[in-house]
């Protein structure tokens, strides 16, 4: 059973700090997440992720806290704004405390009137037309030592006019190890011609239940390249769906999770060419470490109309850990007959032949199984185009995998 | 001369199937040999049961290199020992640039050896003038191991490798299929660049092609898992012309 109370009491808490204007739809969103509940499994689409396992829990929203010294986490040459409990610590990071009702259909209506209640304003970036913002944006989301049982929940915004070009990175940290329920929206838009790398590293704390939905619409000639990283966290579910609503819009998805130790980390893609002329790649890997699962489920959707559609979704894993678990299944939905839509899904071990090549050159087996996985994962790293963070990532990778790989002699031994 | 290779009585299996029915084989150091043979006569098995392979069993005989039993060891360790498969079929690392592989090998393989790591600095160097002696361009060194080369790309590459880890026995599989004459040309010219008093090679080769350019001091025929006729540079020539057909029938 939903513990109402609890989230009662987290509202009534909330609302003193929100505009009189916005109460109301607040609170209709509070009783829309009590008429939907969590989803559990009785959802086609959250068969492996049951999170009512969360709803007893009396969540209370998180304090403000010290976050302590950052510096671990902050990249070079980067814009970097920070959030501490869901709290913006940047002046004029958030302006607005404005948070839109979702304007597209939810992977689920029950987490979706959960955050619409209780979010804050996270990222609002907005470029003009033809704005080129030159330094990449570094979003720090910081969960920071606090008692068990608090919340977060935060609303982002990206809207890029026509032409504009941004890089952003997401990037959340969970420091200490009490229980935490995080649930993160982000619209993107993406007007005629704008480019975005949107990078999100989920790095949450072993005990955190992550909720992340994305949702991007991409016009005319527009394209996004979105690359999704998870280390971490306890009951984690991505939602990302990216819709390409008008001719030539082009999109890729480059999703790595890597999760360990007992993470479950259930990341459901849709792709959906509403028009035509429209190119999709989705190249994902998956590794389990320990019992960790994953799951990965990538829909492809060609709506009727959507001719010379180019899409090519290759999905690989790599499973570890003796308990690890991995499902992964393609979706394809074709409706429209003159279409390139190629896909393919592998699971398996590492390559034998390839190991034996690099052991019978001297490299010890567990260098030569490192290096064999690494360049596994390297298919998705080396995407990153922005060098110092795709070196953070690397190194935060190998520290996953074990094995001494130095992780500046990797990068910048192969050219991009 | 000292015997660098000596393997007796070698029987290997994968699965059910006996590959290697009791071969014999004995090379000394400074000489180069050629096995030769058909298609399915065992030649590739042989190559990479030397170099430790795990998909063969071997169930009698034995493999000493300097008078080590190698039966034991791990491929690395064989490395270490001084054994270099070159493969017939060269694997594609992507993203693991072929600078950091060829500096992990060999400075995994000093360590084994007990012999002094070299740094960055100095591995450059050393690499620098060997890709240079392949004619190869030094960008390669920045791209993933073998990704994207062509089949000869591969082939110059695994002598290179072969003249940066400076093996004792180089072991040679089928290395000139997929090169066209010039590559051939420079392959050979690295092979011989590594012959020396020291140091022995066995060429396994279904043809006579690389003979012409890497001389040998002998010749075997290994068919149906045994060495059943070896000879001077005059047998390859002579089975160029008539085929294993006659040998085989014996």
């Amino acid at each position: 059973m939903l513990n109402q109370d609890a989230y009662t009491e987290a509202f009534e808490a909330l609302l003193p700090t929100l505009p009189d204007a916005e109460r109301e739809a607040r609170r209709e969103q509070l009783a829309r997440f009590f008429g939907s509940g969590l989803p559990d499994r009785s959802l086609e689409t959250f068969k492996y992720s049951d999170f009512t396992a969360l709803a007893a829990t009396p969540y209370r929203l998180a304090e403000m806290a010290d976050a302590g010294d950052l510096s671990a986490w902050m990249l070079a040459d980067a814009d970097t704004r920070v959030w501490v409990n869901g709290h913006a610590q940047t002046p004029g990071a958030a302006e607005t405390t404005e948070v839109e009702g979702p304007t597209s259909a939810p992977a689920h209506d029950g987490l979706a009137a959960l955050n619409a209640a209780f979010a804050r304003p996270g990222l609002q970036l907005h470029l003009r037309r033809g704005e080129q913002q030159t330094r990449p944006l570094h979003i720090l989301n910081v969960s920071a030592p606090a008692a068990a049982g608090r919340m977060i929940h935060l609303r982002h915004r990206i809207r890029l006019e026509a032409g504009a070009s941004a890089t952003v990175v997401l990037h959340d940290v969970g420091l200490g190890d009490a229980e935490r329920w995080i649930t993160q929206t982000l619209e993107i838009d993406l007007a005629d011609n704008a480019r975005l790398q949107l990078v999100r590293i989920q790095d949450e704390s072993p005990s955190t239940h992550c909720w992340f939905q994305a949702t991007a619409r991409i016009q005319r000639d527009a394209r996004i390249e979105l690359l999704p990283v998870d280390f971490g966290g306890a009951l984690v579910r991505n939602d990302l769906r990216l819709l390409l609503q008008a001719p030539g819009a082009e999109c890729g998805l480059h999703g790595l999770f890597a999760p360990a130790g007992r993470s479950h980390v259930d990341n459901h893609t849709v792709i959906e060419h509403q028009s035509p002329h429209g190119i999709s790649r989705e190249f994902c890997r998956g590794l389990a470490w320990d019992q960790a699962h994953a799951v990965f489920n990538g829909r492809i959707v060609v709506h009727p109309g959507a001719q010379k559609t180019d899409s090519e979704q290759r999905i690989a894993n790599l499973v570890i850990g003796k308990g690890a678990e991995i499902n992964a299944k393609p979706e394809l939905e074709i409706h429209a007959d003159d279409v390139k839509c190629a896909h393919g899904a592998t699971f398996g071990q590492l390559d034998e032949t390839a190991l034996f090549y690099l052991r019978s050159r001297g490299v010890p087996e567990a260098t030569a199984r490192s290096l064999l996985t690494f360049s596994f994962a390297g298919d998705v790293l080396r995407r990153i185009s922005w060098p110092g963070l795709r070196e953070a990532v690397t190194r935060r990778f190998l520290q996953r995998m074990g094995g001494g790989l130095d992780a500046a002699e990797l990068d910048t031994g192969v050219q991009q | 001369m000292t015997t660098l290779l000596e393997v007796s009585n070698l029987h290997a299996t994968v699965g059910d199937t006996e590959i290697l029915k009791g071969l014999d084989l004995s090379i000394r150091a400074g000489e180069v040999h050629a096995v030769m043979g058909p298609n399915g006569a065992g030649k590739s098995t042989l190559s990479k049961i030397l170099a430790g392979s795990e998909d063969y069993v071997v169930t009698a005989g034995t493999i000493r290199l300097d008078g080590q039993d190698l039966n034991d060891m791990a491929p690395e360790e064989r490395a270490a020992a001084g054994i270099f498969l070159g493969f017939q079929y060269p694997v594609e690392i992507p993203g693991v640039s072929n600078m950091v592989f060829l500096k992990a090998a060999f400075n995994a393989q000093r360590k084994q050896r007990g012999e002094p790591e070299l740094d960055a600095g100095e591995f450059l160097a050393w690499v620098r003038h060997r890709v240079k002696q392949m004619k190869m361009d030094p960008q390669m060194l920045h791209r993933g191991v073998n990704e994207g080369f062509s089949g000869g790309e591969k082939k110059r590459n695994e002598i290179l490798q072969m003249l940066v880890l400076e093996p004792k026995l180089m072991v040679l599989d089928e290395t000139d299929s997929g090169l066209d004459i010039d590559a051939l040309k420079i392959v050979a010219e690295g092979i011989n660049a590594m012959r020396s008093p020291q140091r022995a090679t066995l060429l396994v080769t279904h043809y006579q092609r690389l003979l012409d350019h890497v001389q040998p001091d002998f010749v075997h025929v290994l068919a149906g898992g045994r060495i059943v006729k070896s000879g001077g540079p005059e047998l390859a020539r002579e089975l160029e012309e008539k085929g294993y057909g006659w040998l085989q029938a014996a």
